[in-house]
């Protein structure tokens, strides 16, 4: 592609900065920082401002999970109860799970991994990032005008009658869709355009598969949660009936349409996860991840599978029969891609070198947990079973162990991964597995109990419960101890190797990835010169073992 | 915890009480061993491949070969798991099927739904905020909301159902045994731990989604006659409106004490003049009970927000009905 060759456009402001500096050192000051249109600045931005959000919703969980440590009343009241459950969901969904990955860490490597100065649209991306930003400053401010208590899935006629701030932090959510979508439009283009000589689309890293995927999901479906919003907006601020039935509305309709996103949006949210598990996993096995092509496929017929099954979180809500049996149909569908990841990654280690690091640690909770997160979720496809566990605590533990188990993993996978990388530190590995080993243990404590609990029938969202669940409650709330208490063991070990870690080599994991074969942390341009690569990702036959630290030896450029 | 994980049927679902409980046990059983042989295969293989193949001196990662094996297993994979899937899914939808079509000869209760009261409305034109039903009989509910979503769940029995304000839904089973149930609201309909002035009510005037609990009590048919039989008026008007007030869940938000609650208490009120929210002065007369019984919002007592968070009982209180819980009031003397 030519367009590499080309200085892009975006980056005029840079040229002041030395190309061949690292991005960190290029130029100083904070300005540089709030008007770059540099990827990787605005990556690592957009990763600050997600582990807050990721900190904040952390607070909400242990305050929601401390409250339900006791019967009646534990901490706070009833009313507050329901603000910080909804906060929780709000917040980790909207301001941390969907643009995690792909707005922090994508953004940081796709450009790189595909052999690009940067992406395809520099200022759109500065300009996603300050969207986000407002958007979140709108969604937050409704904390302080009277907070939300709607619960993240704002259904009517509920939340177009509570007394609360939901205007505000829908329409906060409506500016942060936008700030997806722009990410997303970037870097299909960046794929589609930018790919460096060599890289041809059955040589690009699984990562930039799975970005590639989440981006058009981003694109095609985050618009009808615009849509959506808007409407209850509408509804909520100018009475006009689309979803009340006293103003001639249909409450079902809201959850079609929220669904419509919502659902392909968990695919936005566990894709990413599952890309990052890929690269994890070939780095520290030293082999190619078994069926790339099925990998790169499944990623795909993920997306486009969940397109197709919204419908499965209304079986109760009074579909026709007709309706319920295609979605739990196409629901089952879902399976099989799923299936097909988590058994091309367990093959993956068969004649590996399995090197248990931090991330590799995380990679491998990754499989356990988003297996047992993908099996709970045949229980959910099947219809007559679906009706039992539906809006009890089964659910809210599946979904944690796909979302958390898995994207969350994944996130913490990568950050682990790529840290040396972005940073050029590396973190201590000690305090780091001392702080995986509680998040697995405590994670699952948290989450095991829930799904006993709601199987047995404890309905999700209650301030209050039945004396038969409070074993099962208290089990969960200290298993959220643990859990919380491991991640911030990760976070004072990730931080304090800013001051005190040594310098990282510039592949500290000896990887075959794209990535690695920069000058770490990355140069502002990513490279001196655009590579022409001549080998797949993961080729790690051609290369002996000191080649990996020392330079992956490139050779003579042909087409695939 | 995860031991217990493996226990029988009995740890992980409640107990069965209805017709549909055996075949969805069966099937969730089904479904849970499958899993576990998933699970402990993955992992297995995982926990497995991770040790013996661990980076450790003199062991170095085989170079991947392309084989027409792996191509196998690969195709192998994404088409097998279909034959497992397909029966599931079809038992699912059977299962789903008998729960969508209620038998002819099913007793028809109505149900209503509101923030944050039932209320169950038997052939016989009585009510109560008790579901009971007898045993070994179809049971058909017609359930409608009078505000926002709610849902009827009943783990025992193995069925839930949304109420959406708007339209009728409906649901049936066939209780098995006698005995007693818990009765859920599965849908999240909000909750409120403050009254009008934005203070902070006790703990136990909490009032939402958790506490819109009830239970089901599943008599024998002899003792479900004799129920609706003793539904029918008796005794004076006000023990009557007592009953009503009850039932009807005034009791969650007016107290008959005197203290505070959502609304006014009923204490020492009955015609006497009370400050309106407008300004106004309003005497608490049989008329002024009777229009905030069917018109909540026509009056409201300076120190409470309108619109009043009460639901109409419109189409709800019959004119008997009315009149015996003003007779009530009238009873609550300072």
């Amino acid at each position: 592609m030519s367009a590499v060759d080309k200085p892009i456009a975006g980056h005029v402001d840079d040229s002041h900065g030395d190309p061949n500096a690292s991005y960190l050192e290029a130029k100083h000051g904070i300005g540089p920082w709030l008007y770059t249109l540099d990827h990787k600045r605005i990556g690592l931005m957009y990763l600050v401002m997600i582990s807050l959000a990721f900190l904040a919703g952390g607070i909400f969980a242990l305050l929601v999970r401390l409250e339900l440590f006791t019967r009646g009343k534990t901490i706070i009241d009833a009313e507050t109860y329901n603000k910080f459950f909804t906060l929780h969901g709000a917040i980790m969904v909207f301001l941390f799970i969907i643009p995690s990955i792909p707005a922090g860490l994508g953004n940081f490597f796709l450009p790189i991994m595909v052999g690009a100065k940067d992406v395809a649209f520099p200022r759109l991306n500065m300009w996603s990032f300050y969207i986000y930003l407002i958007g979140a400053v709108i969604s937050l401010a409704s904390i302080v005008i009277g907070s939300v208590d709607t619960g993240w899935t704002f259904y009517t006629p509920y939340s177009t009658t509570t007394a609360t701030a939901v205007a505000s932090m829908t329409f906060g959510v409506f500016v942060l869709g936008f700030s997806s979508i722009l990410t997303g439009l970037n870097f299909i283009v960046t794929v589609h355009t930018m790919r460096g000589p060599g890289i041809t689309w059955r040589r690009l890293p699984l990562f930039v598969w799975g970005m590639y995927s989440t981006a058009l999901i981003q694109v095609l479906a985050t618009p009808v949660l615009a849509i959506t919003v808007a409407l209850l907006m509408m509804e909520r601020v100018f009475g006009l009936g689309i979803f009340n039935p006293k103003l001639g509305g249909d409450p079902v309709l809201f959850q079609h349409f929220f669904w419509f996103y919502s659902h392909p949006a968990v695919y936005i949210m566990i894709v990413p996860g599952m890309a990052i598990i890929s690269e994890v996993l070939a780095t520290f096995t030293r082999r190619p991840i078994v069926g790339y092509f099925a990998g790169a496929m499944s990623s795909l017929s993920l997306a486009l599978l969940g397109f197709l099954v919204w419908g499965h979180h209304m079986f109760t809500a009074g579909m026709s029969e007709f309706s319920t049996m295609l979605f739990s149909a196409l629901t089952f569908l879902v399976a099989i891609p799923s299936g097909v990841k988590v058994f091309n990654w367990t093959a993956t280690l068969y004649k590996g070198e399995v090197w248990f690091t931090t991330p590799m640690l995380y990679a491998l909770s990754f499989i356990f947990l988003f297996s047992i997160g993908g099996l709970t979720g045949l229980f959910l496809g099947t219809l007559s079973v679906d009706v039992h566990l539906h809006d009890t605590y089964f659910v809210v533990a599946h979904f944690h162990y796909v979302m958390m188990g898995g994207t969350v993993m994944g996130f913490l996978a990568g950050m682990f991964y790529w840290w040396p990388k972005m940073t050029g530190k590396l973190y201590n590995e000690t305090p780091a597995k001392v702080g995986w080993f509680l998040v697995f243990v405590g994670f699952n404590v948290t989450f095991i109990a829930q799904f006993i609990m709601g199987s047995r029938g404890m309905p999700r969202r209650y301030y209050d419960y039945l004396p038969q669940f409070e074993p099962f409650h208290k089990a969960s709330t200290i298993g959220s101890w643990i859990l919380g208490l491991g991640l911030i063991i990760e976070a004072v070990t990730l931080l304090s190797s800013l001051k005190n870690g040594k310098k990282s080599p510039p592949n500290p994991w000896g990887s075959a990835g794209y990535e690695w074969q920069t000058a770490t942390p990355p140069l502002l341009f990513n490279f001196k010169e655009i590579p022409v690569r001549t080998r797949g990702p993961y080729d790690y036959h051609l290369a002996t073992p000191e080649d990996l630290y020392d330079g992956f030896p490139e050779g003579e450029p042909h087409g695939d | 915890m995860k031991l217990a994980m493996l226990a029988p049927t009995s740890f992980q679902l409640p107990e069965a009480m209805s017709s549909f409980a055996p075949t969805i046990d069966d099937l969730y059983m089904k479904i849970y061993w499958l899993s576990v042989v998933f699970f402990v295969a993955i992992v297995g293989a995982m926990v497995y491949f991770a040790v013996k193949y661990r980076k450790r001196a003199g062991h170095k990662a085989e170079a991947a070969t392309h084989s027409v094996f792996m191509d196998r297993l690969e195709v192998f994979w994404t088409v097998a798991p279909i034959f497992i899937l397909l029966p599931l899914f079809h038992e699912g939808f059977r299962g789903y099927m008998d729960l969508s079509v209620a038998p002819a000869d099913s007793i028809e209760i109505r149900v209503r739904g509101a923030q944050w009261r039932w209320e169950f409305e038997y052939p016989n034109g009585e009510s109560d905020n008790v579901l009971h039903v007898p045993v070994n009989k179809n049971v058909k509910l017609i359930m409608s909301s009078e505000d926002v979503l709610h849902a009827f769940f009943v783990p025992e029995f193995r069925v839930k159902k949304d109420l959406v304000p708007g339209m009728y839904s409906s649901v049936w089973f066939r209780p098995t045994v006698t005995g007693e149930a818990d009765l859920f609201c599965a849908e999240y309909c909000g909750g409120k731990s403050k009254d009008n002035t934005g203070a902070e009510l006790p703990p136990a005037q909490f009032n939402g989604h958790w506490s819109m609990i009830s239970k089901v009590k599943i008599d024998t048919p002899e003792a479900f006659d004799k129920y609706l039989d003793n539904m029918a008026p008796v005794g004076p008007l006000e023990e009557r409106g007592r009953a009503l007030y009850l039932k009807k869940a005034c009791v969650g938000c007016h107290t008959i004490d005197g203290s505070k609650g959502v609304a006014p208490t009923w204490k020492g009120v009955f015609g006497k003049s009370h400050k309106m929210a407008d300004g106004t002065d309003a005497v608490m007369d049989e008329n002024y009970v009777r229009e905030s019984i069917l018109n909540p919002n026509a009056k409201i007592v300076a120190g409470y927000t309108a619109p009043s968070v009460m639901p109409t009982y419109q189409g709800t209180l019959k004119e008997k009905e009315i009149d015996a819980i003003i007779a009530f009031m009238k009873s609550l003397k300072e």
